[in-house]
């Protein structure tokens, strides 16, 4: 059962394609990552599904259900969420505040995981020990990006994009993080995980999707998409395959 | 509505397009580069008009010099604002930026008022080029050298932003200026260029400004709108846009004012139909690039 | 936003002072409350939309529908309704404007509210077999002429205005209009419907601008364009909220008694056009110094004062 799939999608900035007649399916209950390199799409991917670039031909189907062409808002409600990768928040809001906007406007009938039910319950959940009306002008890097984490989950979703979630944090806190997605996948939510770095990759996810030029490249477990020779002349150019 | 008359309105609100589109041009190239809406453009246009006037009036400064020295000393003042306030502006977000810099056009403005009273004054100079005769249709001599100086300024910057190195810093700064910081560009200084840039062109677009229009501390605000609605026509920093956009506001007032009873009075009313119809058709602007 | 007996607390401050001045049976004082009454509600306009990021320049227009609405429909169908059906007008006006504006840049949203308010005086102008043209309307004056009820009933205004203004403020609204104004895209993945949401604050935005036109013209009975479609009254409660504090509900009621003195003493010394000057010199001073406001300035002093009287713990002490 796929919870996230699009086929035939084609993103064009101009003359441009940063997405290019891609197929893929995310199975459900995985840790999915998507990797490429730099240029690949990932970010656009993300955009894509997500609401925020409509694809200009291709379909998007959400747990069977087309998204394609609703409003941002309309995919969360849907069921999918995802986080930024520079976290940026308004500076006078508080955490509270923060993880009760979609508590508040996310209308759909699912529950949060593990029983949870307030803003407190998830700041918790996401390892963010801080008082709920601590403002987000005092958070550090580690903290906002739990933050993030914790607003995407607070939007109840069935699937959760993190993009780039562990980019630039210490040794400890990618740790924690990586047993923080775990937790949210055993909880039941299908996760995808874009990342660079190769370890966080091999550590958590089950399956890998590689993305170059907009296209699929290949998809499979991650030991074996690491040794796929195209994988790695996409990554390392002509020549440096063996 | 003869042929005649028909050709005598679009020529004329041709060459009034040609200031249009040099006001346009300076403000769609400060806003493009820095991301400052400085909506005290058009006082720096008022300023550069009463000098060329007070220039011509007192000293019998012919309008050509005194629109190159209006243009001069403008630019300096730009860059002189930039410094004292607006570079301190840059650090506050997007909502914040925007009414700093409305604050600035009301002060200005206001001591515009103050200092020289509201009246509109003409300066009574003399036609600068022989009037154009072409089968019964007249441009006025300082029509013309509107239309050219407008646009000779719009092509100059043209020519700044595409060909030369200031002008590729200036873009490099507009699209990433964290990264062009990290690439060695002095991002402050492309900032005062650019501003100092505009500032020439608001300069010399008041000197063009005295020759064809009444001469009042509003005069900037009456611009500025019509500037703001010629760069959203024709996209956020898409200079060649401005001059499209320019064209057909021009064109839109001129004629309606022409053939349309009462027409003259539709003051703003034009470019806000204009506006909201583009908008619906082109949200981006009839040019304008897809970045928020 | 303050706790609800903190609300409470200034909704009767308010009134209280506006109430003692209608009481006082001084002529000017009572005028100058009138214009502060009606400059605060049209800055709490302002600041309500202002919340989501957008700035209108042509609060004007809706000032002005509103008084002609109201002046225009009063005597053809009674106070009520004409106040009523005045107001939704500019419900609707704001309604059209934003659903093809408030989803692009918000430049283009704020030129458009600017060539809108600057239009609207052309259009009455032009229509005068509707709306009396440039010689004007005359509307029935509220509250029987008397000054001292006139003030009584706008500041019942104000207080709905302000009441209005702390709903916004409330846990449901202001979140969602913080992020709207500082990270859109990130509002819309909250699940925000962020067009949507703007829309409402703009058509409330008008409302509110158009009750304090309809206040306005109620006053004198005569009412010329130029009176209520001027600029002036788009500029005015930029300035007021800037000065007072944005984002608050009480800093455009303090802004706009600060805001009135210093008018007060620029006219003095202008003696005439230009002392608008200090409207500028407001918005300057305070944006870069101050972006606050008042009340943000005064919060920091009460702040700073309690968390001496306080005995700082070690573990803070550290931080």
């Amino acid at each position: 059962m796929t919870s996230l799939s699009v086929a035939d999608c084609t993103v064009s900035f101009g003359g441009l394609k940063a997405i290019n007649d891609l197929t893929l399916a995310i199975p459900s209950g995985t840790i999915t990552a998507l990797i490429g390199p730099n240029g690949s799409g990932k970010s656009t991917f993300c955009n894509m599904v997500s609401g925020q670039i409509p694809p200009n031909v291709g379909t998007i189907l959400l747990d069977g259900v087309s998204i394609r062409g609703l409003r941002p808002d309309q995919i969360v409600a849907a069921g999918l969420a995802r986080t930024y990768q520079v976290p940026r928040v308004p500076k006078e809001l508080t955490i509270g505040e923060v993880i009760g906007v979609p508590l508040r406007y996310v209308r759909s009938g699912r529950d949060l995981p593990r029983k949870m039910q307030t803003a407190a319950d998830v700041a918790r959940f996401c390892g963010l020990s801080l008082p709920l009306d601590m403002p987000c002008a005092d958070l550090s890097i580690s903290d906002l990006r739990r933050l993030e984490i914790a607003r995407a989950l607070a939007c109840k979703p069935h699937v959760l994009l993190l993009d780039e979630a562990m980019a630039g944090l210490s040794l400890a806190d990618t740790e924690q993080v990586i047993a923080l997605v775990r937790e949210v996948h055993a909880a039941g939510i299908t996760v995808v995980v874009i990342e660079h770095v190769m370890r966080i990759i091999a550590a958590l996810c089950g399956h890998a999707a590689v993305l170059n030029n907009g296209r699929l490249l290949a998809e499979a477990s991650p030991a074996v998409v690491l040794r796929d020779p195209a994988v790695r002349e996409a990554y390392l150019g002509k020549g440096f395959a063996p | 509505m003869t042929w005649v008359s028909f050709a005598q309105a679009v020529l004329l609100s041709l060459t009034v397009a040609g200031l249009y589109a040099a006001i346009a041009a300076g403000l769609t190239l400060t806003v493009g580069v820095t991301r400052i809406i400085n909506f005290a453009h058009g006082e720096f246009v008022m300023l550069g008009a009463f000098l060329t006037y007070w220039l011509f009036t007192r000293f019998g400064l012919s309008p050509w010099i005194g629109m190159l020295i209006s243009g001069l000393v403008i630019g300096l003042f730009s860059a002189v604002v930039y410094r004292s306030f607006l570079a301190r502006v840059l650090k506050h977000d997007e909502h914040n930026q925007l009414l700093a810099t409305l604050g600035l056009s009301i002060l200005l403005l206001n001591i515009a008022i103050i200092l020289w009273s509201p009246d509109p004054r003409v300066m009574q100079a003399p036609q600068l080029l022989p009037a154009l005769e072409l089968s019964g249709v007249t441009i006025p001599g300082n029509n013309l050298v509107v239309a050219a100086v407008g646009g000779l300024l719009f092509l100059f910057l043209q020519f700044v932003m595409r060909h030369t190195r200031y002008g590729t810093q200036m873009r490099f700064a507009s699209d990433d200026a964290e990264l062009a910081q990290h690439c060695g560009i002095n991002v402050d200084r492309v900032f005062e260029l650019s501003f100092v840039i505009g500032g020439f062109a608001a300069g010399v677009s008041g000197g063009l400004v005295a020759l064809l229009l009444y001469v009042h501390p509003a005069v900037g605000l009456d611009l500025v709108i019509r500037a703001f609605a010629i760069i959203t026509l024709g996209g956020l920093g898409n200079i060649p846009g401005a001059l499209i956009g320019a064209a057909i506001l021009a064109l839109a007032e001129g004629l309606t004012s022409t053939f349309v009873p009462n027409g003259g009075s539709f003051g703003f009313g034009i470019a806000f139909l204009l506006l909201l119809f583009v908008l619906l058709v082109r949200p981006n602007g009839l040019f304008g690039r897809q970045v928020q | 936003m303050m706790g609800l007996s903190g609300r409470l607390l200034t909704y009767i401050a308010v009134a209280v002072s506006f109430v003692a001045v209608a009481m006082s049976g001084n002529g000017f004082f009572i005028q100058a409350a009138l214009g502060i009454a009606i400059s605060a509600i049209l800055a709490l306009s302002w600041d309500i939309l202002s919340r989501t990021g957008q700035v209108s320049l042509g609060q004007s227009a809706f000032f002005g529908i509103g008084a002609y609405g109201s002046g225009i429909l009063t005597p053809v169908i009674g106070a009520v309704f004409g106040w009523i059906v005045g107001i939704l007008l500019c419900a609707v006006a704001a309604i059209l404007i934003g659903l093809v504006t408030l989803r692009l840049r918000r430049l283009y949203f704020t030129i458009a509210t600017l060539s809108f308010g600057l239009s609207m005086q052309v259009l009455i102008v032009m229509t005068p077999r509707i709306t009396g043209g440039s010689t004007g309307i005359m509307p029935p004056v509220i509250m029987g002429a008397s000054p001292s009820a006139q003030l009584m009933l706008i500041t019942g205004f104000l207080i709905v205005s302000a009441i209005v203004s702390d709903i916004f403020l409330g846990d449901r609204f202001r979140p969602a209009f913080f992020m709207i104004r500082n990270n859109p895209a990130l509002a819309a993945s909250s699940g925000v419907p962020v067009v949507k949401t703007k829309i409402l604050a703009f058509a409330v935005s008008g409302m509110i601008a158009g009750i304090a036109g309809a206040c306005y013209a109620g006053l004198y009975g005569y009412v010329i364009p130029e009176d209520v479609f001027t600029p002036n009254w788009s500029v005015l409660p930029l300035a007021v909220s800037i000065l007072g504090g944005m984002d608050t509900t009480l800093g455009p009621i303090l802004g706009a008694v600060v805001l009135r003195v210093l008018e007060e003493v620029a006219r003095h010394f202008v003696g005439g056009a230009g002392y608008q000057v200090v409207y500028g010199a407001v918005i300057i001073v305070f944006i870069i110094i101050l972006p606050k406001g008042l009340v943000g300035g005064l919060t920091q002093l009460f702040r700073k004062r309690t968390r001496k009287a306080a005995p700082v713990a070690p573990a803070e002490a550290a931080s």
